[in-house]
């Protein structure tokens, strides 16, 4: 049974995810700096996770095309901060594009007019799709996705093609990328209540009586395709100044596949279940990681073959749907368990 | 034994309780109509004694069998049929292969030829139609189909769910004149429809339903008093 | 220029025969089922691990071993997914998919297994100047008997007729005594079989199988079912004709740019989705009944 999300301001709903996310982005990156990194990598996700929780958690409406939006944002930001010189030898030969070379700017800026471009690609490639529903709109939004990578991955004269462009100056304060993504909480929390949220909403749960409301179904799915497009090019963005490098691949099936599951697992139509999720599968794919590599739990030392891994996240992942198709939250804002409150 | 006993039934949808206390009995070769205002559950009810719904609670006997909680694969086979609202025809079959789905649900699989031809006499536009698209026919001819083909699993008991919705009022009179016909080869048969006026005055007895309950009870006596008609569906005093 | 035309046809009818072994299961089950790539993989890796035994035997195994793990999916995970948010049981099957290519890289190795089976098969035929090659003429073949037999199946037996029904409108279906659970392993069935042969046409040409053996074309004939109208089982097949007829006429077209098929293969896709977004065998714009 799907909720209808909330339509008021609550700060537990609001200051609750902001805590969480701040909290453990304190203590987990603290404990060592390989953990240091998985944690920026993680807050990179779940700016996605975020974006898709914009559009498909209020719309209804799957999204494969997301990677593209991420893909665009990372390969703007690392264009227009890659040093110079590397950049030359990234694009072929070929005037028009070498003039883009010498474009530089800094981090925050890149990182900026990276997440605007994408919002407009998607405002763009949003004014098509958005008539679709369902399955159609599943598809149409994969072949935006398979386009998009097919010409950046053969195209040597826009972008390093199948190569990676190293170099990329990367963020080294985790604290900048969560006040991104706290940045980010606030505006998706304030669309969700916002009357277009509500609205956007509205259609999710009947499509058939939204028009018969006045509601302009193609409108509010638009700007909610545009917000998340915005919202998944800065995911991009930051991935690359993480990363250090831009590589086409990153942002393809298995990065659209890994973001969906963690608002699936979550629970698709909240804030809350975005982030739950991805904590949940990050956590999860981290314990099995140092379980393949021999984890102490009180004295015993669990071991799990190598490549086991894949399987026990993949099958999980399933098991979690059997349980509980809404995700694990249902639907739920944040809330403080009610024995506590008192 | 009442053939089919319906006790305190609550059905609905998720968490959404449509129908929160029915109950009625029915005998074999007597009709049962149900009326009530629009959007009150009638179908719901029709669609959980089937059992395409899952019931909450309460029981459904058919038969002296406890068909509470059953698929509806099975209770087809056990006697009990339903003409959706809308009939539901799969107007990209034709004719006849609308009619062979119907004796999927037959027990007696056996008798499948006789039964055929049976419908046919009962609804000769199933012959004149046999090869054509379902699609194609009338709204008239598709209730005639859609009864026949609930009609050919040789069920005790019909549901049948607003036989005359879209229909002209020639046509509905030729539909419940057949049902009659039915009713006395001695299929028991429960309608549900929007007319008040025309079920009460044609079943054994009408059950109003209101706020997922009974409201009243009426014979076909009740069905020339519009006065006692309105008050059951509006309500004393509303 | 006629061995390309043999190869279009040859593609289309491969990737028609994927397009309907998905088809039927989503006729029945709205459910768009990823992992009929793992059940390609799973027949590959079997009659590559069979060439030992006699064609016809390696070929029977196979269909069993396919049709078996079908089963096995359908029982232990889409059957708690029935009337689920479709959303979720594509997430869910895509889920599922990386679950058996796992398992199979696990039991197989990343490393992939290949052996010839039916050298007979590969090589050409010379005819009258030309010079063309039996796995296309096979692939056609083979596709149109299957396609054949299918169609009788679908439009001739009680078996068909149930599915066919049952793909329109599930619920009356039960209310006339389908039984549900009987069709939907009918049906899973079925396109495991289907999938036997995709996996041996895909075998002659390409022996080298991995674990993501059967992925690629997945997609593809998920493609197709959408183009093709995802309402009908012809539909199915049409759209995976189409879309492995556009697929070969484009590496043939483009020559050297190649390797932007895809990119113009997904824009043919956009295009026809928003002209018709029921696909090309709906009539215009029919809701979506998913």
């Amino acid at each position: 049974m799907r909720h209808g999300g909330v339509t008021k301001f609550s700060s537990q709903n609001l200051f609750g995810p902001i805590i969480i996310i701040s909290a453990l982005t304190f203590f987990v990156g603290r404990t060592s700096a390989s953990l240091q990194l998985i944690t920026q990598f993680t807050l990179c996700y779940f700016m996605m996770v975020l974006a898709l929780q914009v559009f498909v958690g209020n719309s209804g409406v799957l999204s494969f095309g997301h990677g593209s939006f991420a893909l665009i944002g990372s390969y703007i930001s690392g264009m227009l901060t890659a040093p110079i010189n590397i950049k030359g030898h990234a694009l072929a030969m070929n005037q028009l594009w070498q003039a883009l070379v010498p474009l530089h700017t800094n981090i925050y800026l890149a990182l900026l007019i990276s997440a605007i471009v994408s919002a407009l690609f998607a405002a763009l490639t949003g004014s098509l799709l958005m008539r679709l529903s369902g399955l159609s709109a599943g598809i149409a939004t994969f072949a935006l996705l398979g386009v998009t990578y097919n010409v950046f991955f053969n195209n040597k004269r826009i972008g390093p093609g199948s190569q990676a462009l190293p170099a990329v100056p990367t963020i080294s304060n985790t604290y900048i990328l969560l006040l991104l993504a706290v940045l980010a909480i606030i505006i998706v929390y304030l669309f969700n209540i916002s009357h277009t949220g509500r609205t956007l909403r509205a259609t999710r749960e009947d499509a058939m009586a939204a028009p018969a409301l006045g509601i302009n179904i193609y409108k509010v799915r638009l700007i909610a395709f545009t917000l998340s497009g915005f919202l998944a090019g800065l995911s991009g963005g930051m991935y690359v100044h993480v990363a250090g490098t831009f590589q086409v691949q990153d942002y393809y099936l298995e990065f659209t596949f890994l973001t969906l599951s963690m608002l699936i697992v979550g629970g698709s139509a909240s804030l809350w279940g975005a982030l739950l999720g991805t904590i949940v599968i990050s956590a999860i794919g981290q314990l099995l990681l140092m379980m393949e590599q021999d984890l102490p739990i009180f004295g015993i030392h669990v071991h799990i073959p190598l490549g086991s891994r894949a399987v026990i996240i993949a099958v999980a992942f399933v098991a979690m749907l059997l349980w509980r198709s809404s995700g694990i939250v249902n639907g739920k804002e944040f809330a403080i368990p009610a024995f506590w409150r008192k | 034994m009442a053939l089919l006993e319906v006790s305190n039934l609550v059905a609905g949808y998720g968490k959404v309780q449509v129908i929160s206390d029915v109950s009625f009995s029915l005998e074999p070769g007597k009709s049962i109509g149900i009326v009530g205002p629009n959007g009150v559950g009638k179908s719901t009810l029709l669609l959980t004694i089937a059992g395409a719904i899952s019931p909450k609670a309460g029981s459904i006997k058919l038969d002296s069998t406890n068909i509470f909680g059953m698929r509806p694969e099975d209770i087809v086979r056990l006697g009990l049929s339903l003409v959706p609202e809308g009939r539901q025809i799969f107007s990209g079959l034709t004719v006849k292969e609308n009619l062979s789905l119907g004796l999927t649900g037959r027990r007696d699989k056996k008798g499948s030829h006789e039964a055929v031809a049976r419908m046919h006499e009962l609804f000769p536009v199933l012959s004149t139609h046999e090869h054509h698209q379902a699609g194609m026919l009338s709204g008239g001819q598709q209730q005639q189909l859609a009864i026949a083909r609930a009609l050919i699993s040789d069920p005790k008991v019909l549901l049948l769910d607003e036989p005359s919705l879209g229909l002209a009022p020639t046509v509905i009179a030729d539909v419940f004149e057949r049902l009659r016909e039915i009713i006395q080869m001695g299929t028991a048969v429960v309608i549900v429809e929007q007319r008040a006026n025309l079920v009460t005055s044609f079943a054994d007895e009408t059950i109003v339903i209101r706020d997922g309950k009974i409201q009243s009870r009426l014979t076909p006596a009740d069905a020339s008093n519009s006065d006692s008609l309105n008050r059951s569906y509006f309500g004393a005093g509303d | 220029m006629i061995q390309s035309i043999l190869d279009a046809i040859s593609l289309g009818g491969l990737y028609s025969l994927a397009a309907l072994g998905l088809g039927l299961v989503f006729g029945v089950m709205r459910l768009v089922n990823f992992a009929h790539g793992e059940l390609i993989t799973i027949a590959a890796y079997t009659l590559v691990l069979t060439t030992q035994f006699p064609l016809l035997l390696s070929l029977v195994l196979t269909i069993c071993v396919t049709a078996f793990v079908a089963l096995i999916m359908e029982f232990a995970i889409y059957r708690r997914l029935r009337g689920v948010n479709p959303a979720i049981m594509l997430v869910a099957s895509f889920g599922l998919s990386t679950v058996l290519q796992r398992i199979y890289e696990f039991t197989f190795g990343a490393l992939p297994k290949s052996a010839v089976v039916a050298p007979s098969l590969s090589g050409v035929v010379k005819f009258s100047g030309l010079s063309i090659t039996i796995s296309s003429l096979i692939t056609i073949v083979l596709a149109v008997v299957i396609l054949l037999a299918m169609g009788y199946l679908v439009e001739r037996t009680s078996l068909g007729l149930q599915l066919r029904a049952a793909s329109a409108d599930f619920r009356t279906a039960r209310l006339l005594g389908v039984r549900s659970n009987r069709l939907i392993s009918s049906a899973f069935v079925l396109s495991g079989v289907l999938a036997s042969f995709v996996a041996f046409i895909l075998v002659i040409q390409n022996p080298v199988v991995n674990p993501y053996y059967g992925l690629n074309i997945t997609i593809l004939a998920l493609v197709g079912i959408v183009i093709g109208g995802i309402s009908s089982l012809r539909g199915a097949a049409l759209g995976g004709f189409i879309v492995g007829v556009i697929l070969s006429g484009l590496n043939t077209v483009l020559g050297n740019g190649r390797v932007y098929s895809y990119t113009w293969l997904f824009i043919t896709v956009l295009i026809i989705l928003l002209v018709r977004p029921g696909g090309l065998l709906s009539k215009g714009s029919e809701l979506e009944r998913v």
